[in-house]
């Protein structure tokens, strides 16, 4: 295997990290709410312009932020479920999605807008680097090594938490079965904010790093809940190691594209690989079959 | 008696037409236009507002602009709008600025795409317009007649790099990483003819879809490639994204050339930002024009030039707004356009003369950033520094 595409494969696999673990957040809202949440990229744009104030203000170091985000943003998110989501979540599945997705919608254009008004800085970056480790012709960052080993750490946390707690055992139950779980005596309500907010959480610890690579505005978030949405689709709803696998293919798929065929076909390969795997496999890589 | 009885009609007569002439003065010079608050280039442009309102303050303090055909000052009013960074939004403003605010002149949105959608405005109401940031020849070559533009043509944009490179004989080629968007794309195609014409080799050109966040794929190829100057003729983010991670790959070519290279790119970067090149209207400590005026609307508005290196073109625009209703001496639109259309003059940027499309002549200067310090690099006699080449490698 050549040296290019060696590096090709790890640069994919790096890439495909930040995906899965933006991806997880979203995946746990729409496997347990029934919730498509479109407002997730703007959670993840708040944890980053919060993780650069962190940096920029008190010197914090962003993967100290990626934790630190997480219980503010716990807290946002039950606020955010009681306020908007709550109402909502009686209506029959169908129209719940219809609703879920004007309401966050709505929140979205909202949170955007709001923050681009008050945040005035131009685009917001910071220069955190590690240097480069280098083997045989074939350069990695550290920073965004150190970033997947985080990431899968976080996801088996996370793996963990769902399958050995109770609360974990009925965010799981939700996701194979609303009217079971309620049946069996799952606090449906308390349960739903509890994992609407993991998924704010995720995804504003995502948000931590991204800053850290690369470029955020208030008005990333949109694109972003798109992309993320291929990532869970593909990786199968619910499933956290889907999240994963879904980023890791979808990075390394695009990677590929662009060396090969050119960096124009980069952002189709995700929708091509969305649509074969719809095809193939329609619950996803790693989803239960309903 | 028919003598008396005439004198005393005539006096009566100019003894009531003077509170009529005085009256017949609008209260103000009224001046239009959008600023992206909100959406995409808010970041890029959102203070502006203050900025425009910082210049009115400045000239108000004065008593205003002089108009000769009511004798007197007339302070200056800005009616703006936030066109969220949307064609269709900065199109209906801009209807709405000539039908309902009737301003007497526009001053152009951020960015050629809003440029080219306000501006038919302008034209179908016969309203001077003056283009800002905005410098995409399919502006200027729609046959508008009511449109001038501050800044040179987009293909231009760098022309004083490459005879800077020509002159040095140094480098000998150039790969580029070009972001798709409209104004990168035509400060390439422009940087590529002037390339080969200095007599570099074009090794290879990128052309990368805007919203690229991973540049695995090109910076492996470019490492091959191993050119002495990699450009990157792209908006901030991009480059920001780019230059982040040609360190974390430790892509270390003799020379980065990022045409945006602001505050924020500097910031963004920190130690990875060292020695790019970039291109800027103005520096503080060149040899240009009154920049004492730059200075004081600035500070007024709050704005920072490094992290808004346009600014100093609005001040520019600002000087040329005022100097076409003051040589104009009223406000009549044709009168001013035509004015407009004549000007001549030494603005804080430099000399400005319009082509016959509209466009300018004010043009930006190559600058590296030495020491966390923005300079200008050439020519010699407005330079702040030395060209810095090879570049030091990242650590």
């Amino acid at each position: 295997m050549s040296a290019d595409l060696i590096q090709l494969l790890v640069g994919g696999v790096l890439l495909g990290g930040i995906y899965g673990l933006a991806a997880f957040g979203l995946s746990i809202t729409f496997g347990v709410l029934n919730v498509l949440n479109l407002a997730h990229g703007e959670f993840l744009m708040l944890g980053s312009l919060l993780s650069y104030g962190l940096f920029v203000g008190l010197g914090i170091n962003p993967f100290i932020s990626a934790v630190l985000v997480i219980p503010v943003f716990m807290l946002l998110g039950v606020f955010f479920y009681l306020l908007l989501l709550k109402p909502i979540m009686d209506k029959p599945p169908h129209q719940l999605l219809v609703a879920s997705i004007l309401v966050t919608m709505g929140a979205s254009l909202f949170i955007e807008d709001v923050t681009s008004f008050f945040w005035e800085r131009p685009v917001t970056g910071i220069s955190y680097s590690l240097p480069p480790m280098e083997f045989s012709g074939v350069v990695i960052s550290s920073t965004r090594l150190l970033i997947l080993l985080f990431i899968f750490a976080l996801a088996c946390g996370m793996q963990l938490y769902l399958k050995k707690t109770f609360v974990g055992k009925s965010i799981r139950a939700i996701v194979q079965g609303r009217e079971g779980a309620k049946m069996v005596g799952i606090p449906i309500s308390r349960v739903s904010a509890l994992a609407f907010s993991i998924g704010m959480a995720l995804a504003a610890s995502a948000g931590a790093f991204y800053v850290t690579l690369f470029t955020v505005t208030p008005v990333m978030g949109i694109p972003l809940t798109i992309k993320y949405l291929c990532v869970v689709v593909l990786g199968g709803l619910g499933s956290i190691v889907g999240s994963v696998f879904g980023g890791l293919i979808l990075g390394i798929a695009e990677t590929l594209t662009a060396y090969y065929w050119g960096a124009e076909w980069s952002p189709t390969i995700a929708f091509i690989l969305l649509i074969i795997i719809l095809i193939i496999k329609p619950e996803g890589l790693f989803g239960a079959k309903k | 008696m028919k003598m008396r009885t005439l004198s005393v009609c005539l006096v009566a007569a100019v003894l009531l037409a003077i509170p009529f002439a005085a009256t017949g003065a609008p209260d103000a010079i009224h001046i239009g236009a959008t600023v992206s608050q909100t959406g995409h280039f808010s970041s890029e442009i959102g203070p502006f507002k203050r900025l425009m309102n910082a210049w009115a303050g400045i000239v108000n303090e004065q008593g205003g602009i002089m108009v000769k055909e009511y004798g007197k000052k007339l302070p200056v009013k800005f009616t703006i709008y936030d066109d969220k960074s949307d064609q269709a939004t900065v199109k209906k403003y801009y209807e709405r600025l000539a039908t309902v605010d009737k301003v007497n002149l526009m001053l152009g949105p951020y960015s050629s795409p809003l440029t080219f959608a306000a501006s038919t405005a302008a034209e179908n109401h016969q309203i001077p317009f003056i283009a800002v940031c905005a410098n995409s020849p399919k502006i200027y070559t729609r046959g508008f007649k009511w449109i001038v533009g501050v800044i040179d043509l987009g293909q231009r944009y760098t022309y004083r790099y490459w005879e800077m490179i020509r002159k040095e004989g140094k480098a000998k080629s150039v790969s580029f990483v070009v972001e798709d968007t409209i104004h990168p794309l035509g400060v390439f195609k422009g940087s590529k003819a002037l390339a080969e014409k200095a007599g570099l080799k074009v090794l290879t050109s990128d052309v990368v879809p805007d919203k690229t966040r991973d540049f695995t794929p090109i910076i492996t190829k470019l490492k091959k490639e191993n050119p002495d100057i990699i450009y990157v003729s792209s908006n901030i983010p991009f480059a920001i994204n780019f230059m982040k991670q040609a360190k974390e790959m430790s892509l270390n070519p003799n020379e980065y050339h990022c045409i945006h290279h602001s505050g924020v790119f500097r910031d963004a970067l920190g130690s990875a930002a060292e020695d790019v090149i970039g291109q800027s209207y103005w520096v503080e400590g060149m040899k240009l024009g009154d920049t004492q005026l730059i200075n004081d609307v600035l500070k007024k508005a709050d704005v920072s030039e490094p992290m808004y290196p346009w600014s100093p073109a609005y001040v520019a625009a600002f000087q040329i707004l005022r100097k076409a209703i003051e040589d104009a001496g009223t406000l009549d639109n044709k009168k001013v356009m035509e004015r407009l259309k004549q000007l001549e003059m030494e603005t804080v940027l430099g000399e400005e003369v319009f082509s016959d499309t509209g466009y300018g002549s004010i043009n930006t200067y190559p600058s590296q950033i030495q020491d966390g310090v923005y300079k200008v690099i050439y020519p010699p006699d407005v330079a702040t520094g030395k060209h810095r080449y090879p570049r030091r490698p990242f650590k």
